[in-house]
């Protein structure tokens, strides 16, 4: 086996040159690799810092005063973000297990059914929805929370199930062959290895709620809609353009955060 | 030459000693939706510390027979005993823990590193870290692939030839009597797969597992095989070792399988080292002048006389019995090799014979080409 050996060799030295390269610049690897998520958070950083300049240099009565007192903004914020969370992992806990279940081969004659039905929700319009189920059943955050999920499942459905799809069937094979029973199959191969697209599905369910859950105000479960609503009915500019800017803010910084998060998994899974 | 005959051809193992390790008996597997039975009525044995080839064309069952071995298909019918024991109706994941599998490209696992990739089926057999992790180390050596460097890196940073090595360590993890190889080296390019091949025969020496190997390339089957299972729409047509079925096809499928240039690849099953060779004499360079010449030349009538230098390799003929030694050129094949390689080694440097030399480069005999011809004679002690 001389050959093999020469190989070994060669392998020797190129983990030598990889622990020097670790040892140089792992922060520069990380830069030369992400430096692009850098320009999200700063046009972010950027558009904020305008827009409190501007509103700083006008001259607020006592109404735009009291809506923008951070406590209401925040209030308003935090309801906002609660909201697209709880749908989210409402989304996660539902669509996840079911797209598993569907890729199963028990269950793949109802993967078009389902997968139907998940589109025909996605193609309603978020706002239609909320309305008539606030009618249907009770305006506040429960309904809008129930809204929110039901809209943004099919993109979570349908990566699990085409992320299952794409697991090479050798290694499915590989596994059974070693003797791993199909649960540990599932868990041990599929499942890690589909994660990578599950999460961009979540990551698009995920601005999916934030941007929808503007809209959540209108059947009273409050959110930045709110704000929208009171520069409106106030006729007061100066709160449209800080409401605006916000709800855009908070779209863009958890879109930035889903992305790197998204980038964390790929990375670890190989 | 081949006699045409219905039954399947299934000769007796010539190891008789030998106690069969895995035995199919009347094995059937028909698909559902198919009313063609895609392996039928198949009985088959392989004595233990055997690698059996398993080749035919496409569709021929042989993968089919493979996965029915550890079960991953369930046959019809039929029954399957794995060293006495009848498996054909016992747990299933439980079986193929007790069974080595080999993939094409080796089938690892991405998300795994080497060594997890190496303990997957130890660490299902409730083996320990420290023990799971010796193992890994161990097998990676046995494999040729340096621990220190592999153990932590993933199958992508690895060649083909590299991944298709842990492969076989992987499936050699929990040290199972018995392995099946599902078209190993196919999608290996032909010099890696020359290399891979050679090894694997040199592990296949230390570890000595009873291997059932599909493929579909008769080169690869003639060089790999104790035996050779050749299979034709789900019947075995004929099951011997390699030179039965080169120069005896049991029929006109197996003749027109193995087809033409069967005699040829013969060549490569005949080892230099089994052969009885010229005898060569040598004379080291620069110690005889023309005088010396002359004499060497008169007294050593009918045995060759090569020149070599101080390390006493062969470097030209100074006498030939038959010829004119000054203008026949020198060539070289170690006795390691087939007379496939010496064959080659005599059309490359146009010469009509070849010095056959050892690990050191001295001469050991020569070869002539009318040998080929003439008939080879096996040394005395060779089977």
């Amino acid at each position: 086996m001389s050959t093999a050996t020469s190989e070994t060799v060669d392998a020797q030295a190129d983990a030598a040159v990889e622990a020097e390269e670790k040892k140089q610049g792992t922060v520069a690897r990380l830069w030369s690799q992400h430096y692009d998520l850098v320009i999200l958070p700063a046009i972010i950083v950027v558009g904020l810092a305008l827009l409190f300049l501007y509103i700083s240099t006008q001259q607020l009565d006592s109404i735009e005063q009291r809506v923008l007192e951070p406590a209401n903004v925040l209030g308003l914020l935090r309801q906002h973000l609660v909201l697209a969370a709880v749908s989210t992992i409402l989304v996660l806990v539902i669509a996840v297990p079911v797209g598993i279940m569907l890729s199963r081969r028990w269950a793949r004659r109802l993967q078009g059914p389902v997968l139907a039905v998940g589109g025909f929700a996605q193609a309603l319009p978020p706002f239609g929805v909320l309305l008539l189920m606030a009618f249907a059943f009770s305006f506040g955050p429960t309904t809008a929370v129930v809204g929110l999920t039901l809209a943004a499942l099919l993109p979570v459905l349908r990566n699990t199930v085409i992320g299952l799809q794409q697991v090479d069937q050798s290694l499915i094979e590989a596994a059974r062959g070693m003797g791993m029973s199909a649960r540990q199959t599932l868990f041990r191969v599929e499942v890690p290895l589909a994660v990578p697209v599950i999460v961009a599905g979540l990551r698009v369910a995920l601005v999916l709620n934030v941007g929808t859950a503007t809209l959540a105000s209108y059947i009273g479960a409050g959110g930045l809609g709110e704000l929208v609503q009171q520069a409106l009915r106030l006729n007061r500019i100066n709160v449209l353009l800080v409401a605006g800017g916000i709800i855009a803010a908070v779209a863009l910084l958890i879109d930035w955060l889903a992305g790197v998060a998204e980038r964390v998994v790929v990375s670890r899974s190989g | 030459m081949s006699e045409t005959t219905d039954q399947p051809v299934v000769e007796t193992p010539h190891g008789a000693g030998k106690p069969d390790m895995i035995v199919l008996e009347g094995v059937e597997k028909i698909y559902p939706g198919s009313t063609q039975p895609a392996v039928s009525e198949l009985d088959l044995a392989i004595p233990q510390g055997e690698i059996v080839m398993l080749i035919g064309p496409s569709g021929c069952g042989k993968t089919t027979t493979l996965k029915m071995i550890n079960r991953l298909i369930e046959p019809t019918s039929g029954r399957i005993l794995l060293d006495g024991k009848d498996v054909t109706h016992v747990n299933g994941d439980q079986l193929r823990r007790e069974i080595g599998y080999v993939i094409q490209q080796g089938g690892l696992f991405p998300h795994f590193s080497i060594a997890d990739n190496i303990g997957v089926v130890p660490k299902m057999l409730g083996w320990d870290k420290q023990r799971i992790r010796e193992r890994a180390d161990e097998l990676l050596h046995l494999v040729g692939l340096e621990p220190s460097t592999f153990r932590d890196r993933y199958p992508r940073q690895l060649s083909g030839g590299q991944q298709q090595r842990v492969g076989v360590a992987r499936a050699l993890a929990a040290d199972p009597p018995v392995m099946l190889m599902d078209e190993p080296f196919g999608a290996i390019d032909p010099i890696t797969r020359e290399r891979l091949q050679e090894e694997f025969l040199d592990i296949q020496r230390t570890v000595g597992k009873t291997i059932a190997f599909v493929t579909h390339d008769l080169q690869e089957a003639v060089k790999l095989g104790d035996k050779i299972a050749v299979f034709a729409t789900g019947r075995l047509e004929q099951y011997a070792d390699p030179d039965t079925v080169l120069t005896r096809p049991a029929n006109d499928f197996v003749s027109d399988f193995v087809g033409g240039g069967a005699a040829v690849r013969r060549l490569s099953l005949v080892e230099l080292a089994h052969l009885e060779l010229h005898p060569v004499e040598t004379d080291e360079a620069g110690t005889s002048g023309a005088t010396g010449q002359g004499t060497a030349a008169g007294s050593r009538n009918g045995v060759a006389v090569a020149e070599v230098d101080g390390s006493g390799r062969p470097v030209s003929w100074r006498h030939l019995p038959d010829r004119d030694a000054a203008g026949t050129p020198l060539v070289t094949v170690p006795i390691s090799g087939s007379v496939y390689d010496a064959v080659d080694v005599m059309l490359d440097g146009c010469a009509s014979l070849v010095a056959v030399v050892d690990e050191e480069g001295r001469a050991q005999g020569v070869l002539h080409w009318n040998d080929l011809v003439g008939g080879l004679r096996t040394r005395q002690g060779h089977a």
